[in-house]
């Protein structure tokens, strides 16, 4: 009795605070019909915002990604002076507000800012263009890889590594062969969440997009906008496409995780001691 | 190969792993590196594998100053006690590996790297295996597939690790033995690092006993047991009783049974203890020695331990001695039972301060 209630509040309060508002957003972006909502998400500026959306991600995923596992290589495998104040500022994203994130980026590379003037100087516009927003997007995503990272690889160990160098591979052939294999789900799912952030990160953009439309809009700044002009459909069609896209995020992981226990049998678990316990014998 | 290491040490931090180690491994060797946690043999064994670097000293592979040799160009086969297989990989590509990661120059042909993994397979009884994922494997089976992978690019010198330190004690005394044979059919220089005496003294021809970074003895594992330099090694190499020596009138006692002349056991200490073995105890008839009672008895297979509290002695710190099973249920021991109580062997080592 006391498990189905604990069960039935648990699916209650998912189902209003989770399931109801996911079906708001479509039930609102649909409530003038199909073609209204067409007509809201094939909108220049909504594409503008989708393509520049995507755009962002496309760069600050996969930079975070090489950032990432070098990071995370370097705590987990290596000793070195500084090494928990470096584990602290891969954390620092998480712990500042987005929107600090952002005044950072203007305080730097703004008209006001150090680099302001040499920038001005040489045309190149940071702040208040798309450079500026995939920093910031960069700058609020960075943890996700790193983070997921560390724990697989201070698990694994450095054994690995070490049997293949010392099996003769270069350094560069045990990353590809050794390494970046063990990780390889670990890597994924932190991609996946890294990459559902950048698409979705509102504060940090907003401070340094300037919100001009058709330009510097993201998905997230374009929804504000229709939003705040009182345009509900279109703001709730173009949210639906982002919640789409989360959606979708979402899919992937699960289908990761259900298919990582088959995998995990086969090529996963047994690195703890009770390998040799868990494992079926056969025949020594 | 012959490996010989001079004036060896490697701090971390403030703590130093070992200290000015001198050791000399020759061609075709089996040696055994013995010691507790902290004693500083897996340090050793990384740095003779180029793992680590020490601080001072150097390491010699056959005369030659190895010690700044990249780990790759050394030659050595790493086998470690969590078997560190790859895990995607099959037993075969992990027996590859070595083969398929030399340079294009150096590399086998694809016919070549399938023979010799298959050769390997077949020395560690395992060709059976080669499309196996490791997970599918026992431990004693893993362990014998990442010996073949190391021996795949034809090692000058093996480093085994704790390499039995995770298996039950059935396959770990099977696996020894077959190492053993394994040494002894293809004679390849190897270092095992263990902290299991019996381990050293089965496998070894010769045991390095490690304490604190430092060497206390190095010696054929007979040897070793039964002339201990030191009470470390006398006490690590096996169980043993402790009891305190007396000088009294230019003899030496312990408890009431006079052992020595009072200037055969000089240690240069004012407090010294024996140390004997539980099979050094020799049980008599009540009035013969030293009397004690009989407070405890465990058939352990073909012996049998009994723990005896002498008289005079605390009751809660009773001798443990081991007799065998035949004497044992000829002479019928019980519990309670007064027998008198001789040594056999001993030895005395200054008492710790």
């Amino acid at each position: 009795m006391a498990r189905l209630l604990l069960i039935a509040s648990a699916l209650l309060f998912l189902c209003v605070f989770l399931v109801l508002p996911l079906l708001a957003v479509f039930v609102q972006a649909f409530s003038k019909g199909v073609a209204a909502y067409y007509m809201a998400i094939s909108a220049p500026m909504a594409w503008a915002a989708v393509k520049l959306t995507l755009l962002v991600a496309a760069i600050a995923v996969p930079l975070n990604l090489v950032f990432g596992v070098a990071a995370a290589w370097a705590v987990a495998k290596f000793d070195f002076r500084g090494k928990s104040a470096l584990i602290t500022l891969i954390d620092l994203p998480f712990a500042v507000s987005p929107v600090i994130a952002g005044m950072i980026f203007i305080l730097v590379f703004g008209t006001h800012g150090w680099f302001g003037g040499s920038l001005k100087a040489h045309h190149i516009h940071v702040v208040f263009a798309v450079p500026g927003i995939v920093l910031a997007t960069i700058f609020v995503t960075f943890p996700f890889i790193a983070r997921e990272l560390i724990p697989v690889m201070q698990a694994q160990g450095k054994e690995d590594e070490e049997t293949a160098l010392s099996l003769g591979a270069t350094g560069w052939q045990t990353f590809w062969r050794v390494t970046l294999p063990n990780i390889r789900w670990g890597l994924l799912y932190g991609v996946l969440l890294c990459n559902a952030r950048a698409m979705g990160e509102f504060g940090a953009v907003s401070v340094v997009s300037g919100h001009i439309r058709g330009l510097t809009n993201t998905m997230p700044l374009h929804v504000e906008i229709l939003y705040n002009e009182y345009n509900y459909t279109a703001a709730f069609a173009v949210a639906s496409l982002l919640a789409l896209l989360a959606l979708l995020t979402l899919a992937g992981k699960s289908f990761m995780e259900w298919r990582q226990p088959e995998l995990r049998r086969a090529t996963h678990l047994p690195r703890d001691r009770l390998g040799g316990v868990r494992t079926r014998r056969v025949n020594t | 190969m012959s490996i010989a290491l001079r004036g060896v040490t490697k701090q971390f931090g403030e703590y130093a792993a070992v200290e000015n180690i001198d050791l000399d491994v020759p061609t075709g060797a089996l040696m055994a590196l013995l010691g507790p946690s902290g004693s500083g043999k897996t340090t050793l064994l990384r740095i003779i594998g180029g793992l680590e670097t020490p601080d001072e000293g150097q390491v010699l592979f056959d005369g030659q100053d190895a010690t700044l040799w990249p780990i790759g160009d050394r030659k050595v086969g790493f086998v470690f006690q969590q078997y560190a297989l790859f895990r995607h990989m099959t037993v075969f590509e992990n027996v590859a590996f070595g083969l398929k990661v030399k340079r294009r120059r150096e590399r086998p042909s694809a016919e070549g790297i399938r023979k010799k993994v298959q050769e390997l397979l077949v020395l560690v009884q395992l060709e059976w295996a080669h499309d196996r994922y490791p997970a599918q494997l026992s431990g004693g089976q893993r362990q014998r597939v990442a010996l073949a992978r190391a021996m795949a690019v034809d090692p000058r010198v093996l480093l085994l690790d704790e390499p039995f330190g995770a298996l039950d004690s059935q396959v770990r005394h099977e696996l020894r033995r077959w190492l053993r044979r394994l040494h002894d059919e293809l004679h390849f220089t190897s270092i095992i690092v263990t902290h299991d005496q019996q381990e050293a003294i089965e496998v070894a021809d010769t045991v390095v006993v490690l304490n604190r970074g430092k060497i206390e003895q190095v010696g054929i594992p007979g040897e070793i047991y039964d002339l201990p330099k030191s009470a470390f090694v006398h006490r690590f190499l096996g169980q043993v009783n402790e009891l305190p020596v007396q000088l009294r009138n230019g003899r030496a006692y312990v408890g009431p049974i006079d052992i020595a002349a009072a200037a055969d056991v000089q240690t240069g200490s004012a407090k010294n203890v024996a140390l004997i073995r539980p099979h050094e105890i020799e049980i008599g008839d009540v009035g013969t020695g030293w009397p004690a009672t009989v407070v405890a008895m465990r058939v352990i297979g073909p012996i049998v331990r009994l723990d005896l509290c002498a008289d005079g002695q605390p009751i809660h710190e009773p001798l443990e001695a081991e007799i065998g099973r035949e004497r044992f249920e000829a002479e019928r021991f019980s519990l309670g039972q007064k027998v008198g109580m001789k040594f056999r062997r001993w030895q005395v080592y200054p008492a710790a301060a």
